[in-house]
């Protein structure tokens, strides 16, 4: 281009002069004659590079890019719509949508906040200096980006995100916990929870994206709550974990957090704290307050419809919560001499105190849900008694059964399952505490054995003798890594990739457990055959030998008839998608049809009490 | 009988013809069919599948074999004699079926099946290792490979029934 003022007088030799000779003549007009026969100047539309840091269009790395809506969430002059494009993966429990952001460049203001915020970093502006669109398509302002830009040629990237320009906290608050030293002797709650502080400052680092909901399974409203939570409202996020989840204290407290996985600020840094964020809203809003918060559209007429709910874990208890609060009169009949289902007879106090499971089951129960404890279908009551004298019913039953190895000794007295313990442990049942306990397992539930054994061991004996024995590899253990990590603090030995072979007994007594090295448990083709490697052969001594290798339902309480009567699906009771069986009056959700999740139990609750809403809604009383 | 010095009466009775190894092969699948279909009534209906899936595949091998027994390219074999292995006790006695019980649960029903197509595939393996290359050893192969297919199947099983996790 011609420097302007090349020909010009306004130039002199060391700066430039702006001439301002208009006298408002009344023959001014005529000066702009001299322009008349100039050729005249135009620019060509033809795109061409731009400055490096150019805040040109936008390009998308349609790879990097996880669809998470973050830019279109931050744009503030609503330039972006989502758009999706069918032929893209879509996978909500890994955070991925098949979105992608589409400009309106009638509305952008290339302020580039966009990028900025973008999660994966998948989203730069180019180097492109272009009119918006070319001859051909005069009217087009509307543009879906790829990587290579709006004109489908790259012209080289130009603002980016950079250090400094990073909108996101890649860094999670860190949760206090008691140091192993203090806990061990005890079944105090270990984690802390979140000041204020730390919980606004954590609040702050979600973008509201919504993967966290996509991936729950019951679809809590998590930037919703997340959101109240930064506006110093935590009664607001009380609001919003009750509509989707009455179990919200034991969410916020052992919750699985499919919601974190999602977190797109994982992709980067470390996800935000969802969970402890739900248990800070829980526990700063009184539970009084948040038994009237969770009463609030409840109806206030009675339906005149029974329901039964047979077990009083977190599904069961979830059906009977959304059930009561339409009108209908639900009563649930629990085994046990208390209710709380898994939660309470499988986690340790460590990791969920009573006292705040029994919160959300008071809250259930204050909205009218009646709870008859100690009473097992099958023995007090039978099926055929619950289907004369109710509309429907639910069965709730977790997996309270434990599975055995079978492997020889397996049948000696000091050879126990993990689930059987644990459940002694709660109702303070007296067992024989092993001086040295064997746990075989990698799960969950084989850490909280291990640790609520260590933890008697130290008060009754001064230290700790548990050794742990798993067929996975310590990459593959099924465990939560925040408790194998916890285990190894507390002293806890931990063999990994160990096959059980025999529980040793000599004249009568246990002496421990013989394992030989697993050198492989999937074959080429990802299935189950596990390789042993005979020579390297160990002995765990121990005088009890713990299992917590599974677990399975006690569907005894079926009786015969019932049981042929239902469809089976792989040993599992055969539902619908809303948890409906094959019997009309019989449903079955949680645990005994989903397996062991305590969320997934919350999901299945609310699906089953819809279904059955319907279902009654379409019937004659 | 001591090792390396086999008399010849005992090298005679560690052959048999490809005619009596198919024999016992194809009464190794009957057993086990009959075993599992007359067990479909008796187990809860929870798991009756896994019952009724052991039948159809032992079915499935019974008619395989017999097939097998009277193709013609193998016909012209079946009176060739074949070292039998060490594990031919192990075997044969396979055939022979436990008591499993009234009510036999998943784990027993598993175990039982895992343990019966261990035999098996150690059994048309050894014979293999112990024939010349041909068509005989090509036979054993593949009964060896058969067999190690539905061992596959049944240890992918087994784990997620039984090892559900542990969580």
């Amino acid at each position: 281009m011609k420097d302007p003022t090349q020909n010009s007088k306004l130039k002199t030799q060391n700066s430039v002069l702006i001439e301002h000779s208009d006298s408002g003549s009344i023959l001014s007009p005529l000066k702009a004659l001299q322009f008349l026969a100039r050729k005249p100047v135009t620019v060509p539309l033809e795109p061409r590079p731009a400055a490096a840091n150019y805040r040109g269009f936008h390009l998308n790395d349609n790879e990097k890019c996880i669809g998470c809506s973050s830019c279109q969430k931050v744009c503030d002059n609503a330039a972006i719509t989502m758009v999706k494009v069918p032929h893209l993966p879509e996978d909500p429990v890994n955070g991925i949508r098949n979105l992608r952001p589409a400009i309106d460049y009638g509305r952008c203001c290339w302020c580039a906040l966009c990028v900025d915020i973008c999660p994966t970093s998948a989203i730069s502006l180019s180097r492109e200096y272009v009119h918006i669109c070319t001859q051909e398509e005069i009217d087009s302002y509307f543009i879906l980006p790829d990587e290579t830009g709006i004109h489908g040629e790259f012209y080289g990237q130009g603002w980016q995100k950079s250090v400094d320009s990073d909108l996101l906290d890649l860094e999670r608050q860190p949760m206090a916990e008691v140091e192993p030293a203090a806990r061990i002797d005890n079944f105090d709650e270990i984690v802390n929870g979140y000041t204020d502080q730390q919980a606004l400052i954590e609040a702050s680092r979600c973008v509201q994206c919504g993967m966290c909901h996509d991936a729950c399974p019951t679809h809590m409203d998590a930037p919703e709550y997340i959101r109240a939570i930064w506006q110093g409202k935590p009664e607001e996020a009380v609001r919003w974990i009750y509509q989707s989840n009455p179990f919200s204290h034991v969410c916020g407290r052992v919750c699985t957090h499919r919601c974190e996985d999602a977190c797109s600020i994982g992709r980067r840094g470390q996800p935000v704290s969802i969970r402890w964020l739900k248990r800070y809203a829980m526990d700063s809003v009184d539970h009084q307050r948040v038994k009237e918060i969770a009463a609030e559209g409840k109806v206030d007429y009675l339906s005149g419809r029974r329901i039964a709910v047979i077990g009083a874990g977190p599904a069961g208890l979830t059906a009977a919560y959304d059930l009561v609060r339409k009108g209908h009169e639900v009563s649930v009949f629990e085994a046990r001499s208390h209710a709380g289902g898994m939660p309470r007879y499988g986690i340790p106090e460590y990791r969920l105190p009573y006292e705040i499971l029994d919160r959300d089951i008071d809250v259930i129960t204050s909205l009218g849900v009646k709870i008859q404890t100690n009473t097992r279908v099958g023995n007090d009551i039978g099926m055929d008694q619950l289907q004369a004298d109710f509309d429907a019913v639910v069965l709730a039953i977790g997996l309270h059964l434990g599975r055995s190895t079978r492997i020889p000794g397996a049948e000696h007295k000091q050879v126990s399952k993990a689930v059987d313990l644990l459940r002694n442990i709660t109702d303070g049942e007296k067992f024989k505490l092993p001086k040295q306990a064997v746990v075989i397992g990698g799960g969950n539930v084989a850490m909280d054995i291990a640790r609520s054994i260590a933890r008697l061991q130290k008060q009754r004996f001064g230290e700790v003798k548990v050794t742990v024995t798993a067929l996975e590899d310590k990459a593959h253990f099924l465990a939560d890594p925040v408790e194998i990590k916890e285990c190894s603090e507390e002293g806890i030995e931990i063999f990994d990739a160990r096959g059980p072979q025999e529980c040793i007994v000599e004249k009568g007594q246990l002496k421990g457990l013989r394992t030989w090295k697993v050198r492989s448990i999937f074959d080429e083709q990802g299935r189950f055959a596990p390789a042993y490697d005979e020579s390297d052969e160990l002995v765990h001594e121990g005088d009890m030998i713990i299992e917590a290798i599974g677990q399975m339902s006690d569907v005894s309480i079926l009786g015969e008839q019932l049981t042929e009567e239902l469809e089976w699906n792989r040993g599992r009771i055969q539902v619908d998608d809303n948890g409906h069986t094959s019997v009309d009056w019989l449903w079955a959700a949680g645990d005994c049809v989903k397996g062991p999740d305590v969320v997934h139990a919350v999901a299945d609750g609310h699906r089953v009490a819809a279904s059955i809403e319907r279902w009654l809604s379409g019937r004659q009383k | 009988m001591t090792e390396g010095h086999s008399s010849g009466y005992e090298r005679l009775q560690s052959k048999k013809s490809l005619a009596e190894i198919l024999e016992i092969a194809v009464e190794f699948e009957r057993t086990a069919r009959d075993f599992y279909t007359d067990l479909i009534p008796k187990v809860s209906k929870q798991i009756r599948y896994l019952v009724e899936e052991l039948a159809e595949e032992e079915q499935h091998h019974f008619n395989l074999f017999n097939e097998l027994k009277s193709r013609p390219d193998i016909e012209q074999y079946i009176h060739a004699m074949v070292d039998t292995p060490a594990s031919d006790q192990r075997f044969s006695d396979a055939i022979q079926l436990p008591d499993l019980g009234e009510k036999p649960d998943d784990q027993a029903v598993l175990q039982f099946a895992l343990g019966r197509e261990h035999a098996a595939m150690e059994q048309y393996r050894s014979l293999a290792e112990s024939t010349d290359e041909g068509p005989i050893k090509a036979l054993f192969l593949f009964l060896a490979n058969e067999e190690t297919l539905h061992k596959n199947q049944l240890e992918k099983l087994y784990y997620e029934t039984i090892h559900s996790g542990g969580v």
